[in-house]
């Protein structure tokens, strides 16, 4: 008789002790049945009932790309350039984009065809640019590889300034450009860019305003 | 006797019970206490964030395919559904569907949705003052330091809505000499709810100039600088704000006589 009713007491006790171990997963099955009636359907049934807050979400406003294309600067002929952009984006129409290039240029005609005569040392040759530009995106839209593919895609104009240095020296360069942008995916993009760079300079004698475009195909994420 | 060896092996049988039954209870709450322990030190950059559902609480909410008005809508989500926030870029909201379809929502349409708390979620309003308030800012400006050419880079922090600081770099790039400036300013701004809200500003700084050496030769002198600004922010859309400025510089020279020089600069800025 006793040992049936410790037998009774040890049931009851084990059970409790599962019914403790297993306290959460029974608390939330109570939790979704109580969410079942009429503000269940509202409500979603959620294990965790938290306040979301903007900061919990990720932001992805920045742009980081790198490109590589043809710089032609005026008489010293047309030269391969390697560069870098970080853009911000303020809103869905504009954004402040930072670019700094380098490029080296080749010798102008007139040391060419005179022979032995160089204007410029090698170092001199060598020039970098930098500038801060105001972007618009002009025309978004999409193309259609296929039935089934498409891919967003953005038209923008960029325009702004910089310093150029060459030749040892710095020149207040301004920019102005256009560039589509192809979106792979909604982080992932190529970027086709043309952007003319005017800067003066007295490399020979007097003042000459000079106008250099810039090709380029790069590619960027945002993060 | 028979009787009593029974009890007596009756309580040893329901001792060593209860032994057990400490044991288990002991084993159960430390493992409670693991789980609790695992909740609050949650190595966050592993494990994935619980999902942020949110519930659609209007008529509809429009799905474009990409963050822009200029891109199709090509998905509605209608009231009771729920969806899951994945990003934010600028004003838009890429959101997942139940059935796993992917979009962009307007940030605006945030307001529409109750979290899984059913409270609205805590999203700040894209109004001008709500940006003011916001601490720090960036900016670029271009403009003329005395007939050259001045490229000016500036990051400020807001101490209150009126008052803030900030760092100012600048190059500028003259015909005859290039120059650099840095300097750390005080602003004031009087009336910052304003769509154009008027500043004022006093800066100290080091003036560093470069002779362009093709055509002199002269040394590199690094001078103090004194500023003095007068300029206006002009709020153009959400955080993104214009801003102009003329300052007069007071150079500090190693010569007999100092030199002012006029400034003018416009540029934008845009508030963290």
């Amino acid at each position: 008789m006793e040992s049936r009713f410790q037998r009774i007491f040890l049931a009851a006790s084990l059970a409790s002790v599962l019914v403790f171990i297993n306290a959460p997963t029974f608390a939330a099955d109570e939790k979704e049945k109580k969410d079942d009636g009429e503000l269940g359907k509202i409500i979603t049934p959620d294990l965790e009932r938290r306040h979301i807050k903007e900061a919990d979400l990720d932001s992805e406003d920045f742009e980081l790309g790198v490109y590589y294309g043809v710089l032609n600067i005026e008489d010293f002929g047309s030269n391969a350039v390697v560069g870098a952009s970080l853009s911000y984006h303020i809103t869905e129409d504009f954004f402040a984009q930072a670019n700094y290039g380098t490029s080296e240029t080749k010798k102008t005609s007139y040391e060419l065809l005179s022979g032995g005569v160089d204007l410029l040392t090698n170092d001199q040759r060598k020039l970098n640019y930098y500038n801060i530009s105001l972007g618009y995106n002009v025309l978004p839209g999409q193309v259609y590889i296929w039935d089934k593919w498409h891919f967003n895609t953005a038209v923008y104009l960029v325009a702004g300034a910089g310093n150029t240095h060459f030749a040892e020296k710095n020149y207040f360069t301004y920019n102005l450009g256009a560039g589509f942008k192809f979106y792979a995916t909604d982080w992932f993009l190529v970027d086709l860019s043309m952007r003319g760079y005017s800067f003066s300079h007295e490399l020979f004698g007097n003042s000459k305003k000079t106008g250099n475009l810039e090709s380029r195909l790069g590619i960027a994420i945002f993060f | 006797m028979n009787q009593l060896v029974n009890i007596s092996i009756g309580n040893l049988f329901h001792r060593s019970l209860q032994a057990c039954v400490h044991c288990i209870g002991l084993v159960a709450m430390l493992w409670s206490f693991h789980s609790f322990a695992a909740d609050v030190w949650k190595p966050d950059w592993f494990t994935a964030d619980a999902p942020l559902d949110v519930t659609v609480n209007d008529t509809f909410i429009n799905v474009y395919n990409a963050p822009g008005r200029g891109y199709p809508i090509f998905h509605v989500i209608e009231r009771g559904e729920t969806i899951t926030l994945l990003k934010m870029r600028t004003d838009w909201i890429k959101i997942k569907t139940v059935r796993g379809l992917e979009g962009w929502i307007k940030r605006s349409d945030i307001a529409l949705t109750l979290g899984p708390d059913g409270t609205a979620l805590d999203f700040a309003d894209t109004t001008h003052a709500d940006y003011l308030a916001d601490r720090f800012e960036l900016g670029a400006a271009f403009g003329d330091f005395d007939g050259a050419k001045s490229m000016n880079l500036n990051a400020g922090y807001r101490f209150t809505k009126n008052i803030s600081t900030e760092l100012r770099l600048a190059q500028n790039t003259g015909q005859y000499s290039d120059s650099q400036i840095v300097a750390l300013a005080l602003l004031l701004q009087p009336f910052p709810d304003w769509r154009a809200s008027p500043y004022i500003g006093v800066a100290s700084g080091t003036l560093k100039t470069m002779p362009s050496s093709t055509l002199v030769q002269v040394e590199d002198r690094k001078d103090q600088l004194l500023q003095a600004s007068l300029g206006v922010y002009v709020h153009i859309t959400g955080r993104f704000f214009l801003r102009a400025e003329y300052t007069n510089d007071y150079i500090l020279t190693s010569r007999n006589t100092n030199e002012e020089v006029n400034e003018w600069k416009v540029g934008f800025n845009v508030f963290f």
